[in-house]
């Protein structure tokens, strides 16, 4: 992996304020209303306000790692991606620069959610914890990752931001993120434990309760993980060899 | 356009991509960087590219020698950006094929052979003229130093702008420093030109010639035809995806024939239904056009194959002629004609030069 590529890609991720809006000022705003809004019992064996700093946390790095795919839209878009294939940079090299860029704007997306839960709810875990706690995050981000990638290769220019914006807001949602999946009917529960987001966020709950995610979690993440990674690699493949 | 013309280079090259120096010797291989000797910069065989029922290249051989600039002329839809693609390995020929320095086009690149700036492409944003250029550099195994790039390219005064915050004009300028970086042996131009005022367009051209007198070899696609009249050694006219004429600019421009004499005739002699006919048949006249009477007669287009001949003739024949001009077919003349000719194989040679003038006034 080229170095420089891929810190020029983590300094102009620093530099889009609209990605950064998403990545770290919308789910900060959400955490500090919605900790408030379900009273002060616990959700899923753990306190309301540590259930939401683990949801919030999760979608702000999701929004970092998804955005990877709106980014390669937009290089698209103005043949970026073309001029950089007339260097030694190759394929692999430019998307997982694009996936590094998007994971290293999750970090401190999760540290922002994180310091606010310490801060105004007295979230108290070692450092260790924290760390585990987003290692789990990030990683089981990789279906997600791997999403961003495929829409950036099949997004039209016209319909990008209608496409990613929905697909996103529906991951979010369906995975539990903004409203816990605790006041779901039953069905819609199953609906969304078939998807990857719920997972994410259960991959964080489970540390905070000292246990892991468990096969059930780790067998969908990895399915979502195969499935995304083969249609991303074919739209890539296929914009490649079009031009 | 004058000025691109004062600076026209200096080079001759022999029949079709053969180019050879004053005093007949084959050019030196640029770069010293393992060209084998005799070995071709650009070497396209037999290349064609559908789009479904479209035939977007058909059937192109091209060979461009090291240290020839090569200017590949065409309408829009003729190809040029296809062949371009084709070339760098953008793009998958469905037959046929494509070397550069008789390597694929990926290896090239990757060796930094080859410097390109791709037909309406933009610059990402969130990043300065300067980062852009120290990240090409990390992105080739050798490349020139950054503030030499920046100098070649007359940039110097960019550097630190933000890319979203560049005009079109400064945004091609910015892209040939791009493509500069890695020192290239070859550089490939699409339509280099396209958002650039008159005075950046000439800077532009001076900055490629003095890259390019290191003897190194260009290629670049236009459709302005002085461009490829002023910088190139050599004319490639694609039409409908064929090339219809390979040359230097003098030959290509003696494809569409000679030169042209413009003059007004003598009131008698215009009313007169026959001259048409006898301007015609006069020697070294190939085409006749008469244009509208005017108030002291009326202008007249020759086509000839021998404008001294003509002209002694129609001196004897009227002596009153006046407003006399000789000019040489202009590059464009030529374009017209061969991409005319393309267009209607059916049409004579003389009616197609005549149709031609027509569109031309």
């Amino acid at each position: 992996m080229n170095s420089t590529y891929v810190r020029s890609e983590i300094r102009r991720s620093f530099r889009t304020p609209r990605y950064l809006i998403f990545a770290f000022g919308m789910p900060l705003l959400m955490f500090l209303v919605f900790s408030r809004a379900y009273g002060h019992g616990t959700l899923g064996g753990i306190s309301v306000p540590t259930y939401v700093m683990v949801s919030m946390a999760t979608f702000g790095a999701m929004s970092a790692v998804f955005g990877t795919g709106g980014r390669i839209a937009m290089e698209r878009v103005v043949g970026w991606n073309r001029q950089l294939r007339l260097t030694a940079l190759s394929g692999r090299g430019y998307v997982s620069g694009k996936a590094v860029a998007g994971f290293a704007v999750a970090v401190p997306s999760l540290a922002i959610v994180f310091a606010a839960g310490a801060v105004f709810h007295h979230v108290d875990l070692s450092a260790g914890r924290w760390a585990v706690l987003a290692a789990s995050i990030l990683l089981a981000l990789l279906p997600i990752a791997a999403l961003g990638v495929w829409i950036g290769y099949v997004a039209k220019s016209d319909n990008l931001q209608a496409v990613s914006g929905g697909i996103y807001s529906l991951l979010a949602l369906f995975g539990g993120l903004w409203i816990p999946v605790q006041s779901f009917p039953i069905w819609l529960v199953d609906v969304c434990k078939a998807l990857p987001v719920y997972w994410v966020a259960e991959a964080g709950r489970e540390v905070l309760q000292g246990h892991w995610l468990g096969w059930e979690g780790v067998g969908v993440l990895a399915a979502w993980t195969v499935v995304l990674g083969v249609l991303a690699a074919r739209a890539y493949r296929r914009s490649t060899a079009r031009g | 356009m004058t000025t691109l013309h004062a600076a026209s280079r200096e080079r001759t090259t022999t029949g079709k991509g053969r180019p050879t120096t004053a005093n007949g010797l084959a050019p030196t291989t640029p770069g010293g960087r393992g060209a084998p000797a005799g070995g071709l910069a650009v070497d396209l065989t037999a290349l064609r590219k559908t789009y479904g029922a479209t035939v977007a290249v058909d059937h192109v051989d091209l060979a461009v020698a090291p240290g020839e600039i090569v200017a590949l002329l065409g309408p829009n839809g003729a190809g040029k950006s296809t062949t371009v693609d084709l070339l760098l390995g953008l793009d998958r020929p469905d037959t046929g094929s494509a070397r550069i320095f008789g390597l694929p086009p990926a290896t090239a690149c990757a060796k930094g052979r080859v410097g390109a700036m791709l037909q309406s492409g933009g610059l990402p944003g969130e990043t300065t003229v300067s980062e852009l250029v120290h990240l090409m550099r990390a992105l080739y195994p050798r490349a020139l130093p950054g503030g030499e790039v920046l100098a070649r390219a007359r940039i110097a005064d960019l550097a630190g702008r933000r890319t979203n915050e560049l005009s079109g004009g400064e945004t091609q300028r910015v892209r040939f420093a791009l493509a500069l970086v890695p020192d290239p042996d070859l550089l490939v131009l699409d339509e280099p030109t396209a958002a650039m005022d008159v005075e950046t367009r000439k800077t532009f051209w001076e900055s490629m010639r003095r890259w390019a007198d290191g003897g190194r070899t260009a290629l670049f696609a236009t459709h302005y035809l002085e461009e490829a009249d002023a910088v190139a050694d050599r004319v490639v006219v694609l039409c409908r995806g064929r090339v219809v004429a390979d040359g230097t600019t003098a030959e290509v421009k003696a494809l569409a024939g000679g030169r042209t004499i413009r003059c007004t005739l003598p009131e008698t002699a215009a009313a007169d239904p026959d001259t048409a006919t006898a301007l015609g048949s006069l020697p070294g006249v190939r085409g006749v056009s008469i244009q509208d009477q005017s108030v002291h007669g009326r202008a007249v287009s020759l086509a000839c194959t021998d404008s001294d001949l003509a002209l002694r003739a129609l001196l004897a024949g009227w002596p009153g002629t006046r407003d006399i001009e000789v000019r040489g077919a202009a590059l464009d003349d030529a374009f017209l004609a061969l991409t005319a000719t393309n267009h209607d194989a059916a049409t004579d040679h003389d009616g197609a030069t005549n149709d031609q003038e027509e569109i031309d006034r």
